[in-house]
């Protein structure tokens, strides 16, 4: 487990809750979620696109996702994930707990400011 | 059990990760390929963003694993490479292990028969067994049998039991085709099976009313009697066999697997209880079991007190029978086994057995020791590469389980030999041989345990020790011969000290429980046992009914026996010699009665006027008895001398009148005409009880043995015996016709394997230690080769290094032994409150046992020490 923690982006979570966030919308295979996170975020975040794998499996593990049988765009068989319902509750937790987060963060250095 | 689920899965986790990957990469190639790259050039991209393939997938794969589990099996792995890689440690620390482990488990077999049995039926803890509890000495007075009039009382009581079986053992003669057999069986109430809720193999159990005379001509076989006589066959049942020369029909036949312990009826036929079983004299008849069912909801605490009560309300109202007579209730399992009185001999065995083991993990210990010194080095380079010293202790203590699991593995299959041998052992008595002893999943699962117990015990200080590596010193050390050996081998010395001291301390317990059953079982017991043929014969009533009939039968047999040639005497008695017997009150004419008159008890024996002479007891004083005491004669009894010291404090008894039994309707008093010398009470005791021999002619007996004085061995007779009798009467079976000795030998029954048993396992014991001693003193001349060789270049004589090496393991001896001497003190005492009847003492054993043990260490330290004696100066210099 200490492995996997300094290859997580940004900081610890952050990579956990973009996968969460993604496969809200819609369930989606490894490239996609790649992908999407890359096109939404306008390239500012950078994954290292195989550690989402490790994340994904942590997730599986831990019931937030489920995944499935599936075809990708190419027609060729994947795995597609999907959100379950304790993602879905995890998904707001970590929303509303990172929004503090950020909310103390930018007081803070509002502060400094002055 | 998520976690189940997940190891199960987890095959088909890998191959959803490989496919996710492998298309995720696909599916990149595709779409830089679409955007104008080169497939090769899109393969390098793909890949060089996507980052370490094997590495992510193994991350990836990692999730589902378990950390700890994962690398205590590399730890396994490895563990079986070390010791792959030096066979000889390993075949000795396995076959040590092994040995103990073996001897251990083999032991806890018969924990598991005799003090765990399997019990028959449904709900065989919902059975308690009720018994009398007698207040004379007596062996297990406190489940002593119940009389048919308290059996039909306690049964009566609803408020405690809901439901009370009864059972009495019986010997009789069953008579198929040809010669009638002794057997044993039971008569029992008709609910008996119910009560264990057993079913029968084949037809039905008794039922209701089974009982009733006219009726109750019925008999249910057991497996072992179905399976040899009637070979198994299911239309034996409906059949008319002859038992006791009465017809009786089959009606089921039991299943093989009921069975109380090492209580084994070959068939059961119902209980009826007559008149005479129910009329006030008969109280003091007491020869039923008791088993029964509580009332819903009572506990045993409850009906314990409840029949306290009633014992004290019997006592109340029937003072001549139930004086101080009580009650017990025990469960069915702690009444099987302690009625069987195993207990304590299993207890001193099983701890026996333990410190074998403790001895054999100390050895191994040392072994693992020795090794860790020549490990440091190794250790060092691991701890200075960042392992942790968890880690290494971990490391180290695999290895010990590795060992420990494969000793346990061996250990096994040596237990398997174990209970062959003891199966073999185990066959001086009906009771024991009939209980299997097998190697079951109590016995595995115990040798599962012990494996590890081991493990631990063996590995775990060499671990600590090891691991408290210095790694400058250690790594800068380079010679081979100075570093760390000190510390090492003062644990060592520690450890070796142990052993000596528990193998002394075995040595002792083993010698003095085989020397007191020794003397015990060649003390002189008052008569000459040697050319003495016996016999019993119960006289059955639907032929001996009356005591004239039953008097006649001996007076005829008495002649006939004395003509076989090679008998030079017959006689008739109620009971052997020194094997126990019927115990009564006395009264003395002339003595005014007083309370004290039942704790006035004598052994009560009948015999026929040739006992005396045919079994060598000596006459003291007056006479013994003559063809013209009858029944028409006056009454006169024979007493022993210690009859004359205790009650008479040895003044002259000859003339005096006695009074056997006083609870008679009309007191009926004997002559004392005679002193005979004493006889043991039993060939277990080294007690002698005062007592009373009556003539057979003056109170006959339906049942008796035949005793024969011979001028050839004894068992060569049987078969003219047999004819003898059966010439009287042919239906009439012979029980028990055996040689006096092989009675005492029956009776010792398994004092002989018992003993054998703990002397072996003192031995292991000290060859073990032995072991210890001399791998001690070996290891430590090795590591000295460079010392001893400087010494011998100084000018040392090779005597006085012999002598230094030899000094080294004598005072490792010493002090062991002294320890183990000084636990041993409480030895004696110890045993002679466990076996009754038995007396230890350990005034020449401690001395032998010293001795002995030190002569033992001192020759396991003079191989090695004259090995360092012979070392070669410059060898052993040049080694640098």
């Amino acid at each position: 487990m200490a492995k996997s923690l300094e290859h997580r982006d940004l900081f610890p979570g952050a990579l956990e809750l973009m996968i969460l966030h993604s496969l809200r919308l819609k369930p989606m295979h490894g490239y996609a979620l790649v992908k999407h996170i890359r096109q939404v975020s306008d390239d500012l975040l950078q994954v290292e696109e195989g550690s989402l794998y490790p994340a994904v499996q942590r997730m599986l593990k831990e019931g937030l996702l489920e995944s499935e049988a599936g075809v990708s765009a190419k027609g060729r068989p994947t795995r597609i994930y999907r959100l379950t319902k304790a993602g879905r509750r995890r998904l707001e937790q970590e929303v509303s707990s990172f929004e503090r987060m950020f909310a103390g963060i930018t007081r803070v250095l509002s502060i400094v400011k002055v | 059990m998520p976690w189940l689920g997940e190891f199960f899965s987890r095959r088909r986790r890998y191959t959803d990760i490989s496919i996710s990957i492998q298309e995720h990469l696909e599916e990149k190639i595709d779409e830089l390929v679409d955007a104008g790259m080169s497939r090769g050039e899109a393969t390098r991209a793909a890949r060089r963003e996507f980052g370490n393939v094997a590495a992510l997938q193994e991350r990836s794969r990692e999730v589902w694993q378990w950390p700890t589990m994962e690398s205590i099996w590399a730890d396994t792995r490895f563990a079986l490479r070390q010791l792959r890689k030096s066979p000889g440690f390993t075949a000795t620390a396995v076959l040590t292990l092994a040995l103990g482990i073996g001897v251990n488990a083999t032991m806890f077999s018969l924990v598991s028969a005799f003090l765990m049995p399997r019990l028959p039926g449904r709900d065989p803890q919902g059975v308690v067994a009720v018994s009398s509890v007698n207040p004379n000495q007596s062996y297990q007075p406190d489940v002593y049998a119940v009389s048919a009039l308290n059996y039909l009382a306690w049964r009566a009581d609803t408020r405690v039991f809901a439901d009370m079986a009864a059972d009495a053992g019986r010997t009789g003669s069953l008579a198929g085709q040809g010669q009638p057999e002794a057997i044993r069986y039971a008569t029992v109430s008709p609910n008996y099976f119910g009560i264990f809720g057993v079913s029968p193999m084949v037809g039905r159990t008794f039922v209701e009313g089974d009982d009733t005379p006219g009726r109750n001509h019925v008999m249910i076989l057991s497996y072992g009697l179905w399976k040899s006589h009637y070979s198994g066959d299911p239309a034996v049942v409906g059949r008319t066999l002859r038992l006791n020369r009465e017809d009786y029909t089959v009606v089921g036949v039991m299943r093989e697997d009921f069975r109380l312990l090492g209580y084994t009826p070959q068939l059961w036929v119902p209980l009826t209880l007559s008149a005479a079983d129910t009329s006030p004299l008969s109280r003091k008849d007491r020869y039923l079991f008791l088993f029964a069912r509580l009332a819903p909801g009572v506990t045993l605490q409850q009906v314990r007190a409840e029949m306290n009560t009633l014992a004290h309300q019997s006592q109340h109202d029937f003072p001549d029978t139930e004086k101080r007579w009580g009650a017990s209730v025990r469960t069915l399992p702690d009444y099987l086994v302690y009625e069987f009185d195993i207990r304590n001999s299993l207890y001193v065995i099983m701890a026996m057995v333990a410190f074998v083991l403790l001895i054999a993990c100390v050895n191994v210990a040392g072994l693992l020791l020795t090794r860790g010194a020549g490990r440091q080095k190794e250790l060092a380079i691991r701890v200075s590469l960042g392992a942790s010293r968890s880690r290494v202790v971990r490391q180290l203590l695999t290895e010990g389980v590795v060992i420990a699991l494969a000793g346990g593995a061996v250990g096994l299959f040596l237990a398997v030999l174990g209970i062959r041998i003891l199966r073999a052992a185990l066959t001086f008595n009906v009771a024991i041989s009939s209980v299997p002893v097998s190697l079951d999943r109590r016995v595995l699962i115990y040798a599962l345990c012990i494996s590890l117990a081991s493990a631990l015990l063996s590995s775990l200080a060499p671990a600590l020790k090891a691991s408290h590596t210095q790694i400058d010193t250690d790594l800068k050390s380079e010679s081979r011969t100075s570093s760390g050996g000190r510390a090492h081998s003062r644990l060592r010395a520690v450890l070796v000290g142990g052993e000596i001291a528990i193998a002394l301390f075995l040595l002792m317990a083993s010698s003095l429980i085989a020397y007191g059953i020794y003397r015990l079982d060649h003390q002189s017991l008052g008569f000459r046992q040697d050319h003495l043929l016996t016999a019993s014969i119960v006289l059955d009533h639907a032929r001996y009914s009356s005591a004239s009939q039953q008097l006649q039968f001996v007076r005829d047999l008495i002649p006939s026996l004395e003509q076989i040639p090679g008998v030079e005497n017959a006689a008739v008695t109620s009971d052997l010699p020194a094997s126990g017997g019927n115990k009564v009150s006395i009264r003395v004419q002339g003595e005014p009665s007083s309370p004290n008159d039942e704790l006035r008890n004598v052994l009560n024996v009948e015999t026929t006027p040739t006992y005396f002479r045919v079994v060598g007891v000596p006459l003291q004083r007056g006479r013994t008895f003559t063809d013209a005491d009858d029944d028409k004669a006056s009454r006169v009894v024979v007493v022993n001398e210690e009859f004359v010291q205790r009650y008479f404090q040895g003044h002259d008894v000859l003339g005096k009148q006695i009074q056997l039994d006083g609870q008679n309707a009309t007191p009926i008093w004997s002559e004392v005409v005679g002193v005979v010398s004493n006889v043991k009470y039993s060939s277990e005791a080294a007690r002698v009880d005062p007592e009373v021999y009556q003539p057979l002619f003056q109170k006959p007996v339906a049942s008796f043995s035949i005793m024969l004085r011979t001028s050839v061995d004894p068992n060569s007779l049987i078969p003219e015996l047999r004819h003898a009798v059966s010439e009287l009467d042919p239906d009439l079976p012979l029980l028990r016709a055996m040689s006096m000795d092989g009675v005492i030998e029956v009776q010792h029954n398994g004092d002989p394997v018992f003993s054998r048993m703990l002397g072996i396992f003192a031995i292991l014991a000290l060859v073990l230690a032995s072991i210890g001693i001399y791998g001690l003193i070996a290891f430590s001349v090795l590591q000295r080769t460079h010392e001893i060789g400087i010494r011998l270049a100084l000018g040392a004589k090779r005597s006085d290094i012999s002598w230094m090496i030899l000094r080294e393991g004598l005072r490792i001896a010493v002090i062991g032994s002294s320890i183990g001497m000084v636990i041993a003190i409480p030895l004696p005492r110890l045993f002679n409150s466990m076996f009754t009847g038995f007396h230890f003492d350990a005034f020449n054993i401690f001395p032998t046992v010293l001795t002995a043990t030190l002569l033992v260490a001192a020759f396991a330290t003079w191989v090695p020490a004259r090995r360092a004696a012979r070392v070669d100066a410059t060898a052993a210099l040049r080694n640098e």
